[in-house]
């Protein structure tokens, strides 16, 4: 009884606590960079911003509409061939390409969901991988157009002029801010969305389409308008992401691999809400960062560079990150299938279950 | 004309692994109702088991079935036995995530101990052939697809003849129905699994001489056995069986007549059509 | 004018007819039951009415809008909605929450669609359990929420289908005086219904389906009182 999504909890507006939190979180984060200049934290703190985008992106189709996808490297990889592209083959600056490429996956997104949407469950998961899986089979074959698996390598960013100020993207401090002001529009649009009509409609759909047919919802129009939001930011994420890491090719951006990050960003921390995907990119990105390159821990001085613990992860887990994303979803199916959120609220009403005063009443905002 | 028959029968003896990897999936789905998306990883096992005993102790990968068989089946069983058993009445896209999960221990698992080079299993047949009416025909193939006939074969006699076969059958069919004639409904899960692993790894013995070996191996063939299994009806053993055949055909073809290149995406775009236009399978009914 | 007319309506599957040539008709502010024995094709014919599956062959016409091909969202929209038998609330939303789901369909400000919501609660009297989540609620006051629900949509036809299914008396009793209160208002409706007794005393007129036929049509004591429908019944209970 006390597992609600979010949204039917607080949907008169917004608490006032949360608004507070919220933009305590973003200005802490904001000064972060001043106090602390590590290269590794602050890559760190651009891979967990990235992974929150990419988690509120999948939540909107996935969490909210109920809509498994597990092809989203489909609209991943084509914000990230599109900006890429545009920037090394026609000297397009990022920023205005990432709206090229916006449009090109939300463009996508009708075309994918006017297609898999005319299936439910299972047949729909194949589906959307299916899709995926032709897209990158198609970037790796047509080399004439997209290099096929040789890939894009970014050549030089140009410099971003804002008034006086002049930005140029060499360090991770800049991408540190661009991407936390990313996430930030993300999360807002994301409840903005989900705290109207759409999340409702949205969320009718996924508790049980044909009931929601029969109230005057299409669900055809309102997964494509789900899919396409979704798309957009996934895109955007794409397009930050390969000019991040400043290399892409059809396996590392289209890759089945990919598609299942999204869904365990959310799994892991709590489906349909706006604070799980938060959570389980604050769980799942430290966690294969480190796996991938320990190094880092040695760069803050939390490890000397000739400790047994990181020689061993680098000697045996820094190619096999993934494992760590395999246990965590195995555990979190099997014992936490309303992922670290809902361990959290469960613990909070056994809590308060103890405490007699207001044990007994019942309504289902308890969490 | 020569080059169409000579790609229909390579095709052809390639399909008959397929076949192999596609029946144990269906097999697992229709007793379980679980889409198994380790279903590559447990082939990829199975190359690696075979690349093993082969490496190191010189043993044959055809006759190495008769090790990696069992041994699959074992850990197959064990898997159903202690983690997927717990999902079976769970929401079905977290049965696809456990597997997707799982799939993803025993792909990185092997990364670790083996690292992600590929490797080559080469036998002094490897890349034999021989002529047959202007046709050239691989040996390794030949013999893969000659013990996929011979295993396929044992298998329907199995499931048609015995039994426990019957039994398995039975609970495909309807689950409760079996339950209250008596079925222990739980052992023949375990044996489904247990069966459809064998059964994966067996094709990844089989197919170990002519690919490469590394841990990632295994996507390309959760994928394609999805698109074999709903080709041939979710659950239907027969419909694997041809399914595999189509697949390992049109695969050979539009590597002959569109591009090498394209041929698993036009097995793709197939597969999307299926979906969309016969979701039952070919030789499923339509259900409303 | 008739606000629903059903011409000739025919639904097979497969070679199986599930409701073979219907006809009737409803006027403004009536009610009609539809009574029949298991199997004789009232849901079916909820269905086709409601655009989940197109008639195989006739004509149904609401509003003077014909509706064959229109989908249910679009017949939600003209005016009609309908209750399902085996309830759905929409499980992990609140109980206001799926009403405003039905209220969304008139207006897109939440803040007017929380207040028709309440609304509608206070009809059915669930307005003490807003916050309640849907899928925690007993049958009974789930059937409610599915009424609300509807409601909300502000139809001008409501289908019901069998909302007394598996409640106890008393609570049958106040969904009878909701019926009731729904007709003072002015609402069209039309309802399945297994308890006669129930159907009799809120019915207008009755229609009864029998294997997928108009087995009868009439008032309330006119269809008591047929040998077809006695027989009809009789066999059912037979087996």
């Amino acid at each position: 009884m006390d597992r609600r999504p979010l949204l039917s909890r607080a949907p008169r507006g917004f608490s006032v606590l949360g608004l507070v939190l919220f933009v305590a979180a973003i200005a802490a984060l904001a000064a972060f960079p001043s106090f602390v200049k590590k290269p590794y934290v602050l890559h760190m703190g651009v891979v967990l911003f990235l992974a929150i985008i990419q988690g509120q992106a999948w939540n909107v189709i996935g969490g909210y509409a109920g809509q498994y996808s597990v092809g989203h490297a489909a609209f991943f990889g084509i914000g990230a061939y599109v900006t890429m592209m545009l920037l090394e083959l026609n000297k397009t600056a990022p920023w205005v390409g990432i709206w090229a490429a916006i449009a090109a996956a939300v463009l996508l997104s009708l075309v994918i969901g006017s297609i898999t949407f005319r299936l439910r469950g299972p047949y729909f998961v194949l589906a959307s991988i299916s899709v995926t899986e032709i897209i990158r089979l198609a970037a790796l074959h047509f080399k004439d157009f997209t290099r096929g698996a040789e890939g894009f390598l970014v050549t030089e960013i140009p410099t971003l002029k804002i008034g006086a100020t002049e930005i140029e993207f060499f360090t991770k401090r800049p991408f540190y801010f661009a991407a936390l002001g990313l996430a930030v529009v993300t999360i807002i649009a994301n409840w903005a969305v989900q705290h109207s009509k759409l999340g409702y409609y949205f969320q009718a759909i996924r508790e049980d389409q044909d009931a929601a047919h029969s109230l005057g919802i299409n669900p055809a129009f309102y997964k494509n308008v789900a899919l396409a939001i979704s798309a957009a930011f996934t895109a955007a994420a794409g397009g930050f992401y390969a000019m991040f890491v400043k290399f892409i090719d059809p396996n590392t951006v289209f890759g089945l691999d990919v598609s299942v990050q999204f869904v365990l960003i959310c799994i892991i921390g709590g489906i349909g809400t706006i604070l799980g995907p938060v959570i389980g990119a604050m769980v799942l990105v430290p966690l294969s960062e480190i796996l991938r390159n320990p190094k880092g821990l040695v760069q803050l001085g939390i490890v000397s560079s000739d400790s047994g613990f990181v020689r061993f992860i680098e000697a045996n887990l820094s190619n096999a990150h993934m494992l760590v994303y395999g246990i965590l979803v195995v555990v979190v199916i099997l014992f936490a299938p309303e992922g670290v959120l809902g361990v959290i609220r469960r613990l909070a009403t056994r809590l308060r279950r103890r405490t007699p005063s207001r044990g007994r009443t019942e309504p289902a905002a308890t969490a | 004309m020569n080059v169409f028959l000579q790609s229909v029968i390579s095709g052809i003896l390639v399909g008959g692994v397929y076949a192999l990897i596609g029946i144990g999936l269906t097999i697992i789905f229709g007793v379980m109702r679980v889409i198994n998306f380790a279903h590559g990883d447990l082939l990829m096992l199975g190359m690696y088991a075979t690349w093993l005993v082969f490496s190191r102790l010189g043993i044959d990968p055809f006759v190495s079935v008769a090790i990696t068989g069992p041994l699959l089946f074992l850990w197959g069983a064990f898997l159903q036995k202690t983690l997927i058993n717990r999902v079976l009445n769970a929401l079905p896209q977290n049965q696809i995530l456990l597997t997707i999960g799982l799939g993803l221990i025993m792909s990185n698992s092997i990364m670790l101990m083996f690292t992600s080079d590929y490797r080559i299993l080469t036998t002094t047949y490897s890349s034999s052939s021989f002529s047959l009416g202007g046709i050239s025909i691989s040996e390794p193939l030949l013999v893969a697809f000659l013990i996929t006939a011979v295993i396929t074969a044992a298998l329907y006699w199995f499931l048609l003849r015995t039994d426990t076969g019957q039994a398995i059958r039975a609970t495909a069919q309807d689950r409760d129905a079996a339950q209250l004639m008596g079925i222990n409904v739980q052992a023949m899960s375990v044996l489904a699994f247990g069966i459809g692993s064998a059964l994966a790894g067996v094709a990844g013995a089989l197919i170990s001489p002519t690919y490469y070996i590394f841990p990632q191996v295994g996507s390309t063939f959760t994928l394609k056995a999805f698109v074999i299994v709903v080709l041939g009806g979710m659950g239907s053993v027969i419909g694997a069986t041809l399914g595999g055949l189509i697949i390992g055909v049109t695969e050979s073809l539009s590597a002959v007549y569109i591009a090498s290149g394209l041929k698993e995406l036009v097995v793709f775009v197939l597969f999307l059509g299926l979906l969309l236009f016969k979701p039952s399978g070919l030789l499923g009914k339509t259900r409303a | 004018m008739a606000i629903l007319d059903i011409e000739h309506v025919s639904k097979f599957f497969g070679g199986l007819a599930a409701n073979s040539d219907v006809s009737f008709s409803m006027e403004q502010g009536m009610i009609m039951g539809l009574i029949g024995p298991n199997g004789a094709g009232k849901t079916t014919l909820f269905n086709c009415i409601t655009g989940y599956y197109p008639p195989s062959k006739g004509e149904v016409t609401f509003k003077g809008t014909r509706l064959n091909g229109l989908q249910p969202d679009q017949v939600c929209r003209l005016g009609m909605v309908r209750t399902w038998q085996k309830v759905r609330p929409l499980a992990k939303l609140s109980v206001v929450d799926n009403v405003m789901v039905g209220a969304l369909a008139r207006t897109s400000s939440l803040r007017v669609a929380r207040e028709l919501a309440m609304e509608q609660l206070k009809v059915v009297r669930l307005d003490h359990k807003p916050d309640f989540l849907a899928g925690g609620l007993p049958i009974g006051e789930r059937k409610k929420l599915e009424v609300a629900r509807a409601l909300a949509t502000k139809p001008e036809l409501l289908l019901l289908d069998e909302v007394m299914g598996g409640l106890n008396p008393a609570e049958s009793e106040e969904i009878i005086q909701l019926i009731l209160e729904l007709k003072k208002r002015g609402l069209t409706q039309m309802v399945i219904e297994h308890d006669m007794k129930a159907i009799m005393r809120i019915s207008d007129r009755i229609v009864v389906l029998n294997s997928g036929e108009k087995l009868a049509e009439g008032g309330p004591r006119e269809i008591a009182d047929n040998p077809d429908v006695i027989a009809a019944y009789l066999g059912e209970r037979v087996e």
